[in-house]
C-alpha cells in the first residue's frame, strides 16, 4: 500500500526510475556518483571487520564478500561516452580500497569486459603481494574454435600471463549446463581438458578446481555423480543463488533450478559454495515502495541490496558473495553488509521468502525504454506498455485483491492510465506474437510473453463490472 | 396547494426531468445507467413499442386526471422547447415581453391530424417490417431529443471528461476507469437528422412556443384526445377576467382564446404560466366548475439559466472533440481499420433478430451513448436507417457487458444477463484467407484465436503450409474480438483495409 510517502512530480519519478533501471540494468546496485544516504551514518566499514570463511578442502580464509570482475568501469562510464575500453585508474582504486577493506577473492574470467578482465585485473592486483589474495578465473567456453586441446592450454596460459601470475587459486570449468551434455563433453572431456586441469592442480598450477553451474540440471548432477564414483574432487562450486533463486528459479528462466537444490547437492557433499548473481542481475538492489518499506521497517539504515546479499551469505556452506562492483559507492555499500556479516535470524529469512512471492508478482518488466524494439511493425508501443505497467508496480497501483479496499481506485488508475498512456490500437492487446521485437532486446526480455501477460492481466480488469 | 406555486413545481420536475435524460445519455461509466434507465422507459413511444401496459396506463391516468403534464415535465423534448422559448423571451424587447410574445391561434387541424397519419402509417409500416422503426422515429419527440443529445452533448462531455480526468490524473485522483473516444457516438448521418430536427424545433420554439408540440408531435396529439376530458385543468374564472388578454398573449401553447373565455385543452400542456400571469387570480387549475382562489405571482427560473449556459459550453466544446489524436514518431503508423461491406448487419444479443430491431428502434441513440466498447454506431443504410449496428473496428462486444438491452427503452434491444449473453449467437466470424498475414503470408500470428473469449478459433495447417484460422461455428457467438484484434486493416504497411477475420451478422440469433 502506498500511503504518506513524499509527493513527487510524475516526470521526477518516471525519469528517476527510468535511471533505476538503467543503472539496475547494467547489474550494479546503487545509482554511482551519487552518495547513498545511508554513507556515513555508521561510518566506514570498520578494517579487518570483514567476515571470513573458511574453504575446508584447501584452509583458505576467504572473504565472504568476493569481487567479480565482470561489471569493472570503462572509460565511457566515466566521460559519457560508449568507450568500452576498461578505466584502469579506476579498477585500481577499486581493488586497492577492496584488498585495504579485508575483500582476498577476486573473480573474472577470460571472457569478461570483452576480454579486458583479466588483465585489469592482474594489473590492479599485481601491485599487492600474491599472497594477500585469491584469483578465481574460469576456462571459457564460448566459442567451439576454442574448444581444441591446445587451444584450451593456450587460453589458460594466456590467463595466467594476463592476470601476471604463476598459479590460479581458484578455477572453474566455465558454464557447464550451457548446452547440456553435448556441450560439457565437447568442451572438456573427450579433448581430454579436464585431465589437463587436473594436471595442472596435481603439479600446484591450479589450487582448487570446480565449476560453475548455468542451465541444465543433468550437467550438474553428472559433475557431482563423477565426484561420488570418485572420477574426480570439486574443490568448489560456483551456482546462482538469491532470494528469489533459491525456489523460483523457472519463474525467472525456465532454464535454471531452484538454488535450494544446488546448494544442498553441494552442501551435502561438502563442497563449498560460490554465489553469483546475488542481486539477480541488479534486480534485488531495489525494490517496490511496499516491499523497500517493509525492509527499511526492519533495518532503516540498510540497503535494499543488504538483504540479498545477507541471504547470499548467511548459509553456512557458502565460502564467498560475488558482486560486480562498478563504482565505490557498491564497493562501500558492500563492505557495510560484511564487515561483519549479520545473519539472517529465522524470521528475517521467512521474510524475504514471502518478498520474493511478492516481487514475482508484483514484477517491473526490465525495460530501459531504449527503444531498439521500436517500431514495432504491428504499430505497439512496447516502451509505452512496459513503462506503464512499471509505473503502476512503482505506484502500488497493480490492482490483485479484489477485497481490498483501494482496488477499485487502483483498477481506475491502472485502466485509465493505460488509456492514457498508450493508445488502444498500440496497447499490448495488438501484439500478434511475430517475435520481431525479441532479437533486438538487450535486456534479453521476452517481450510477446510479456505483452501477453499485461493483456491478460487487463483484460481482467477490464472485464470486472466494477467501477 | 396554491395555483401560483404550480408553475415552481412544474418548472423543478421538468428541470430534474431534463437532468436525467441528459445524465442518462451522457454518464458512459455505467454509474446511473441501470438507475436512470427507467426515465427513458417511461418515454411514450418507447413504451408503445415495448408494449409496456404499466407505463402506457399510467401516462394515459396521468393526462386524464392532470392534462399534459407529459409534455411539459416528462418529455424532455419539451422541455427543450421551454428552455428556447424562454430565451426568446428573454432576449426580446422589455415591452414586448411584457405584452406577451403570442397570440391565440386555431389549432391547425389539418397538419395535427396529417402528421399524427404519417405517424401512423410509419409506425404500422415499422410494425409491418416494410420499413424500419427509424423512419417513425423520426417523429418521436423522445427519440428526436436522444439524437439531438447524443450528437452534441455526449462527444462534448466525453470531451471534457477526457481531459479533466488527464489533469486529474496527474494527481493521482481518477474518477473513471476508460472514456469512451468521443467520436464513438458521432455520425454524419446522424448529425445531420440532428442538426435539422434541432433547427427545426428550434425555429418552431422561438416562433410559436410550443407549436411543434401541437402541430406536428403525434404523441402531442394522441394526449391531446386525452387532456381535453382531464379531471384537473386551468380555468378561467369569468367574474374576475378583466379580459386583459395577457394570459392568452403569453401562453406558449397559443391555445387560450381570451375573448371567449375558451381553453384549448388539447393544446394546453399544463405549464401554469397563465395561473401565474393573470394580474385578477382569474384562472385556477382545478376540477373543472368548482372555482377556486388563485393568486397572483412571478419569478424567474435561475435553475434554468444555470443549465443553458452549461449546455452551450458543452457545445462549443463540441468542435474540439474533432481534432485528432498525434502520436510519436518512432511508432508504425497505424489507419482506421474499415468494416467490410455487404454483411448483414450484426444486431446486439438481446435484439432476437435482425427483424425484431428493425421493427422496434426509433433510433434514439441511447445504446451507443451507454456502450462502453465503442462497438454500436449508427448505421447509415436505408434500410437500418440511422439504427445503431455492431461494429467491431475500435472495439468488441465485451462478453461481461450488457448494457445495451439494460437501457433500450423500446424492447428492440431486450434486457438480458452475461450468462445468456454468453449463449446467444449474435453472428459468425468468417475468415478472408487472402488477406490473413498467417495464411497467405506465413507470419507468426494467431491473434484471433488468443483473443476469441469463446475458444472457437484454432489456428491449423493450411493449403499452402501456412497457419490458417478456423472457426468453430458451433462456439463462436459473434463478438468480434477477432475482427478486432486482427492486424490486418490497421497496420499502415499491410495493404488490406478490412480484418481477414470479421464477423457476418445473424438474421435470427442462436442459441449457442
Amino acid at each position: 500500500m502506498r500511503h504518506n510517502t513524499p509527493k513527487k512530480t510524475d516526470t521526477g519519478r518516471r525519469s528517476f526510475l527510468r535511471n533505476m533501471g538503467i543503472f539496475t540494468a547494467a547489474g550494479t546496485l546503487a545509482a554511482c556518483g551519487a552518495k547513498t544516504p545511508t554513507d556515513g551514518d555508521n561510518g566506514d566499514a570498520k578494517k579487518g571487520g570483514m567476515t571470513m570463511r573458511v574453504n575446508p578442502n584447501s584452509g583458505d580464509s576467504v572473504s565472504l564478500l568476493g569481487f567479480g570482475g565482470m561489471r569493472f568501469p570503462t572509460l565511457g562510464a566515466a566521460n559519457g561516452t560508449d568507450n568500452t575500453t576498461l578505466d584502469q585508474e579506476a579498477v585500481n582504486q577499486l581493488i586497492d580500497h577492496a584488498l585495504e577493506h579485508g575483500v582476498n577473492y577476486f573473480d573474472t574470467s577470460p571472457a569478461y569486459c570483452k576480454g579486458q578482465s583479466e588483465a585489469a585485473l592482474g594489473t590492479a592486483l599485481s601491485r599487492h603481494p600474491r599472497k594477500s589474495y585469491f584469483i578465481a578465473t574460469k576456462l571459457s567456453n564460448f566459442d567451439e574454435s576454442t574448444w581444441p586441446h591446445d587451444k584450451s592450454v593456450g587460453m589458460f596460459e594466456a590467463s595466467l600471463r594476463n592476470l601476471k601470475t604463476d598459479y590460479i587459486d581458484y578455477l572453474l570449468l566455465h558454464g557447464i549446463g550451457m548446452g547440456g551434455m553435448a556441450n560439457f563433453n565437447g568442451r572438456y572431456i573427450d579433448n581430454g581438458v579436464l585431465d589437463f586441469l587436473k594436471e595442472k592442480r596435481a603439479d600446484g598450477t591450479i589450487r582448487n578446481l570446480g565449476f560453475s553451474y548455468h542451465g541444465d540440471i543433468e550437467v550438474f548432477d553428472h559433475l557431482l555423480a563423477m565426484m561420488d564414483k570418485g572420477e574426480i574432487h570439486w574443490d568448489f562450486a560456483q551456482i546462482q543463488m538469491n532470494y528469489i533463486d533459491w525456489q523460483h528459479a523457472k519463474e525467472i528462466n525456465q532454464r535454471n533450478t531452484d538454488a535450494e537444490y544446488l546448494y544442498g547437492e553441494l552442501h551435502r557433499r561438502g563442497i563449498p559454495a560460490v554465489v553469483m548473481e546475488p542481486l539477480l542481475g541488479g534486480r534485488l538492489a531495489s525494490a517496490s515502495q511496499p516491499i523497500t518499506r517493509k525492509m527499511k521497517e526492519r533495518r532503516p539504515d540498510d540497503s535494499v541490496a543488504s538483504w540479498a546479499f545477507r541471504y547470499a551469505g548467511t548459509p553456512e556452506g557458502i565460502l564467498t558473495v560475488l558482486s560486480g562492483m562498478t563504482c565505490m559507492e557498491h564497493l562501500e555499500d558492500n563492505l557495510k553488509t560484511f564487515s561483519p556479516l549479520q545473519p539472517l535470524d529465522d524470521d528475517e529469512n521467512a521474510f524475504l521468502l514471502r518478498t520474493a512471492v511478492e516481487i514475482l508478482e508484483n514484477d517491473t518488466v526490465p525495460c530501459t525504454a531504449c527503444k531498439y524494439c521500436m517500431p514495432c511493425p504491428y504499430g505497439v508501443d512496447i516502451p509505452g506498455v512496459f513503462a506503464h505497467y512499471n509505473r503502476c508496480i512503482e505506484e502500488d497501483n497493480l490492482p490483485r485483491d479484489i477485497s481490498d479496499p483501494q482496488y477499485a481506485k487502483a483498477r481506475r488508475a491502472f485502466l485509465y492510465g493505460y488509456d492514457r498512456s498508450v493508445p488502444r490500437l498500440r496497447q499490448a492487446a495488438r501484439c500478434i506474437g511475430c517475435g520481431a521485437c525479441v532479437s533486438h532486446c538487450p535486456q534479453n526480455i521476452t517481450i510477446p510473453a510479456w505483452l501477453g501477460k499485461i493483456n491478460s492481466y487487463t483484460e481482467k480488469l477490464r472485464s470486472e463490472n466494477i467501477d | 396547494m396554491k395555483s401560483h406555486s404550480l408553475k415552481y413545481l412544474r418548472l423543478v420536475a421538468a428541470a430534474l426531468c431534463l437532468a436525467v435524460a441528459i445524465v442518462l445519455f451522457a454518464d458512459f461509466s455505467g454509474t446511473t445507467a441501470r438507475y436512470l434507465a427507467a426515465f427513458a422507459k417511461m418515454q411514450f413511444v418507447p413504451a408503445l413499442l415495448a408494449v409496456n401496459f404499466l407505463v402506457l396506463l399510467f401516462l394515459i391516468a396521468l393526462t386524464l386526471i392532470f392534462g399534459r403534464l407529459y409534455c411539459s415535465v416528462l418529455c424532455p423534448l419539451g422541455i427543450t422547447q421551454d428552455l428556447i422559448a424562454w430565451f426568446r423571451r428573454v432576449f426580446s424587447k422589455k415591452t414586448k415581453r411584457r405584452i406577451g410574445l403570442h397570440r391565440y391561434q386555431q389549432p391547425n387541424k389539418a397538419w395535427r391530424y396529417g402528421f399524427l397519419a404519417l405517424f401512423a402509417i410509419l409506425f404500422v409500416g415499422g410494425l409491418a417490417s416494410l420499413i424500419p422503426m427509424s423512419y417513425a422515429g423520426l417523429l418521436d419527440p423522445y427519440s428526436i431529443f436522444g439524437r439531438i443529445t447524443a450528437q452534441s452533448v455526449v462527444p462534448a462531455w466525453r470531451t471534457l471528461a477526457d481531459s479533466a480526468a488527464s489533469s486529474l490524473a496527474d494527481k493521482g485522483i481518477y474518477p473513471f476507469a476508460s472514456i469512451p473516444s468521443a467520436y464513438a457516438v458521432v455520425s454524419y448521418t446522424v448529425s445531420a437528422i440532428a442538426v435539422i430536427s434541432f433547427i427545426a424545433i428550434a425555429v418552431f420554439a422561438w416562433r410559436t412556443g410550443r407549436g411543434y408540440c401541437n402541430t406536428v408531435c403525434p404523441v402531442g396529439t394522441i394526449l391531446g384526445f386525452l387532456s381535453r376530458f382531464s379531471l384537473l385543468k386551468p380555468v378561467i374564472d369569468t367574474d374576475k377576467c378583466n379580459r386583459c388578454g395577457s394570459c392568452g398573449r403569453k401562453c406558449k401553447s397559443s391555445c387560450i382564446d381570451t375573448k371567449n373565455h375558451v381553453i384549448d385543452y388539447s393544446r394546453c400542456v399544463v405549464c401554469m404560466d397563465c395561473i401565474n400571469n393573470c394580474s385578477q387570480g382569474a384562472i385556477s387549475y382545478r376540477i373543472a366548475r368548482k372555482a377556486q382562489k388563485a393568486e397572483k405571482g412571478s419569478g424567474i427560473d435561475k435553475g434554468r439559466r444555470t443549465f443553458i449556459i452549461g449546455t452551450s459550453i458543452a457545445a462549443g466544446t463540441l468542435a474540439s472533440a474533432a481534432a485528432g489524436k498525434v502520436t510519436d514518431g518512432g511508432l508504425a503508423p497505424l489507419k482506421q481499420k474499415q468494416r467490410r461491406k455487404g454483411l448483414i448487419p450484426a444486431v446486439p444479443a438481446g435484439a432476437i433478430s435482425l427483424q425484431h430491431f428493425r421493427n422496434h428502434c426509433t433510433a434514439c441513440q441511447l445504446c451507443v451513448s451507454q456502450c462502453p466498447n465503442e462497438v454500436l454506431k449508427p448505421g447509415i443504410s436505408l434500410d437500418g436507417f440511422m439504427q445503431p449496428v455492431m461494429t467491431f473496428t475500435d472495439g468488441f462486444c465485451r462478453p461481461e457487458c450488457t448494457r445495451c438491452g439494460q437501457v433500450c427503452p423500446t424492447g428492440a434491444i431486450k434486457p438480458i444477463d452475461t450468462a445468456e449473453k454468453s449463449s446467444i449467437k449474435t453472428g459468425s466470424a468468417k475468415v478472408d484467407l487472402s488477406i490473413c498475414i498467417s495464411a497467405a503470408y506465413g507470419q507468426k500470428c494467431g491473434s484471433c484465436a488468443r483473443h476469441c473469449p469463446a475458444d472457437a478459433i484454432s489456428m491449423v495447417k493450411g493449403e499452402n503450409g501456412n497457419l490458417r484460422p478456423t472457426v468453430d461455428e458451433s462456439r463462436c457467438i459473434g463478438c468480434g474480438a477477432c475482427e478486432y484484434h486482427c492486424p490486418s486493416g490497421t497496420v499502415g504497411q499491410l495493404r488490406a483495409d478490412h480484418a481477414a477475420i470479421y464477423v457476418d451478422g445473424l438474421r435470427t440469433h442462436q442459441t449457442v
